[in-house]
């Protein structure tokens, strides 16, 4: 075990000596601190103060004469249909009136909360370390030295994986804190914990936003553990990082098309990127196709994962080193 | 010094349906230092890598102290230090790092033992530089120094002289002689430079097409060879071939305007005085061994890959 120790600790050391690893980290930061200069920009800047409700109201009046200009400047019948671009603003404010609930000023945990979209990039990062982490040692032409220890491949191999999966974790504990710290100076933090009124399906209601920040982002999560891995696996059947990033980004980028391209077939479920997202079995989301249930997405992924990683471990342990 | 280090047991190797390596068997003793030689494509590379399990066997067994590699891997591999063809190290991470990296996947080396196999290899200076910019003599030596970290008993070498400067390569075998005699360390090196092999060498063995033509100790070979390279710039050249036909039955050739042939130690005073006799003059006589060389090439025939 203590061996075992040893390699993630070399396999870190690879990882984040190498500036490239910084890098990463370094664009992640110019892109959180960017949002928070954007969201600084374009929020409003009126506070709530213990007249809140009249400033609601004030908000409201001002918000449905826009409406009215809006509809008068609509010629024709289609305004009516369509109730004006502030309404979904209006019934927000109303919310807060009928329930007597103050609202929550915009604030760092709003800001890491909307930054959960960053886990995009964080998987982006994660295949790049997935895919480059054997591949590359094969490219250095390192992995005879690596082999000729008294370890096993399998657990040269698994501190590799798990070097990778802990990259991710890192990731995104910075992704979350440089998040709320660029937001609690940009934004100020209004309480440890917030609760926001959002839209759920067409109906308002009010949140915990921690609990928001865990369901989005562990969502979210699912998919780079998944893609991940399938970078991983294909890094370790071609011993080439190119193939492995292509691949697996591409896929990434084109999951849901190719669900929705299958989706008339019977085996459209068993597509892996019909199941990556779980929150389509939400309260009031729906599936992708109509027959699919939690469970049955839950087992999709874990035999993928198995077969992902079994294949992984299958071409590491059994193929011969042989030149390049 | 007769305990067995390393035994190879028939070892096959079959890729598709090419026999790569045909029933390989040899053995290597403690503080013994083998030469393994042939040509390109005889099979040098892929017999190494399968004594350190980077391939496996198809047919046959490599043996380390007894502990076969196929079922004993772990203990086996602990016996052995290896370089396999060229000494790679992770570029972007100083010498240092690189030994470290190594040592902390086999238990109990200190950091004292890095430090002694970082002197031992004369890298002190530049071991806290990038292996990047080191040149390939010096990433030799840091390949060398991995491979003593864990003190094997078992010392694997391919092509340790390449990219080293004539002073290193005196130090390198220098150094693999005092290990296999100091340290009863068995020392495998695979080489085309037979001239290397000569010097360093108790015992070579020679691998042509997979198969191993013959072993046999480097001092044997030597006082086989009786015969002696002649060389002699003399003129009239002509004559002077005609006259080693008649008096002395030899036949010599004329390269580069010398004189060559071969005969033994005795005859050439014989043949510088039927020279002299003749009035032929001589302004220069050199003789040189038979090296191992020639004797290479009498066994591999030409170096032709099939």
């Amino acid at each position: 075990m203590s061996r075992f120790f040893h390699l993630l600790i070399n396999e870190h050391m690879k990882l984040y000596i190498r500036k490239s690893t910084w890098i990463m980290y370094g664009l992640l930061a110019i892109i959180i601190v960017g949002l928070g200069l954007l969201s600084n920009t374009f929020t409003n800047d009126v506070e709530y103060d213990d007249n809140w409700r009249e400033t609601l109201q004030e908000e409201n009046e001002q918000l449905i004469k826009e409406n009215e200009e809006f509809q008068e400047n609509m010629a024709n019948g289609d305004a009516e249909i369509y109730a004006g671009p502030n309404s979904h603003l209006i019934e927000k404010n109303n919310y807060y009136l009928e329930n007597d609930i103050q609202p929550t000023p915009y604030d760092a945990w709003q800001f890491v909360m909307e930054n959960e979209m960053l886990l995009s990039i964080v998987s982006l990062l994660t295949i790049i370390i997935a895919a480059g982490i054997v591949a590359h040692e094969f490219k250095w032409g390192t992995i005879k030295l690596l082999l000729i220890r008294p370890i096993t491949r399998a657990k040269i191999l698994l501190s590799k994986y798990v070097t990778v999966l802990l990259f991710a974790f890192y990731t995104l504990c910075f992704v979350l804190i440089f998040s709320w710290i660029v937001g609690a100076l940009f934004f100020g933090v209004a309480g440890m914990s917030p609760h926001i009124v959002i839209n759920q399906n067409g109906d308002f209601a009010q949140v915990s936003v921690l609990s928001e920040i865990m369901s989005g982002y562990g969502y979210k999560l699912i998919n780079l553990v998944m893609m991940a891995t399938f970078a991983f696996m294909i890094s370790t059947i071609f011993r080439n990082s190119t193939i492995a990033i292509g691949l697996a980004i591409f896929l990434m980028m084109a999951g849901n098309s190719i669900v929705t391209f299958f989706a008339d077939r019977a085996w459209a479920k068993y597509i892996l990127f019909a199941n990556t997202d779980l929150s389509q079995y939400a309260d009031g989301n729906s599936p992708w196709i109509d027959d699919m249930t939690l469970q049955f997405s839950i087992s999709v992924l874990v035999v993928y994962y198995i077969i992902f990683l079994a294949l992984s471990w299958l071409f590491f342990t059994k193929r011969d080193v042989a030149g390049q | 010094m007769t305990e067995q280090a390393m035994e190879l047991i028939n070892v096959r190797k079959q890729i598709g349906k090419k026999e790569i390596i045909k029933d390989l068997s040899f053995t290597i003793q403690k503080g013994e230092v083998f030469g393994f030689i042939g040509p390109n494509g005889a099979g040098k590379t892929t017999t190494i890598r399968m004594m350190v399990g980077l391939m496996k066997l198809t047919d046959g067994d490599v043996r380390i102290l007894g502990k076969s590699i196929k079922t004993n891997y772990k203990e086996a591999i602990r016996e052995v230090g290896a370089i396999v063809e060229n000494p790679e190290m992770y570029p972007f991470m100083s010498g240092w790092r690189n030994l470290q990296h190594f040592s902390a996947m086999i238990p109990s080396i200190t950091k004292e033992r890095i430090e002694e196999v970082v002197r031992l290899v004369g890298l002190e200076k530049v071991i806290t530089e990038k292996v990047g910019r080191y040149s390939l003599g010096m990433r030799q030596r840091l390949g060398i120094a991995q491979a003593l970290l864990h003190k094997p008993s078992v010392l694997i070498l391919d092509e340790p002289t390449n990219g080293l400067d004539p002073a290193g390569i005196r130090e390198i075998r220098h150094y693999i002689r005092r290990l296999a005699t100091e340290e009863n360390v068995a020392v495998i090196i695979s080489s085309h430079l037979l001239a290397e092999i000569e010097q360093m060498c108790d015992r070579i063995g020679i691998i042509k097409n997979g198969e191993l033509i013959t072993t046999q100790s480097v001092q044997d070979t030597m006082e086989q060879v009786d015969l002696q390279q002649v060389e002699m710039e003399v003129s009239p050249i002509e004559q002077a071939i005609d006259l080693l036909k008649e008096k002395h039955e030899l036949n010599a050739t004329e390269k580069d305007g010398t004189l060559h042939f071969q005969s033994t130690k005795e005859v050439i005073p014989v043949i510088i005085q039927t020279f002299v006799q003749h009035e032929i003059a001589i302004y220069q006589v050199g003789v040189s061994k038979t090296t191992l060389e020639d004797k290479f090439f009498d066994l591999i025939g030409e170096n032709a890959i099939e």
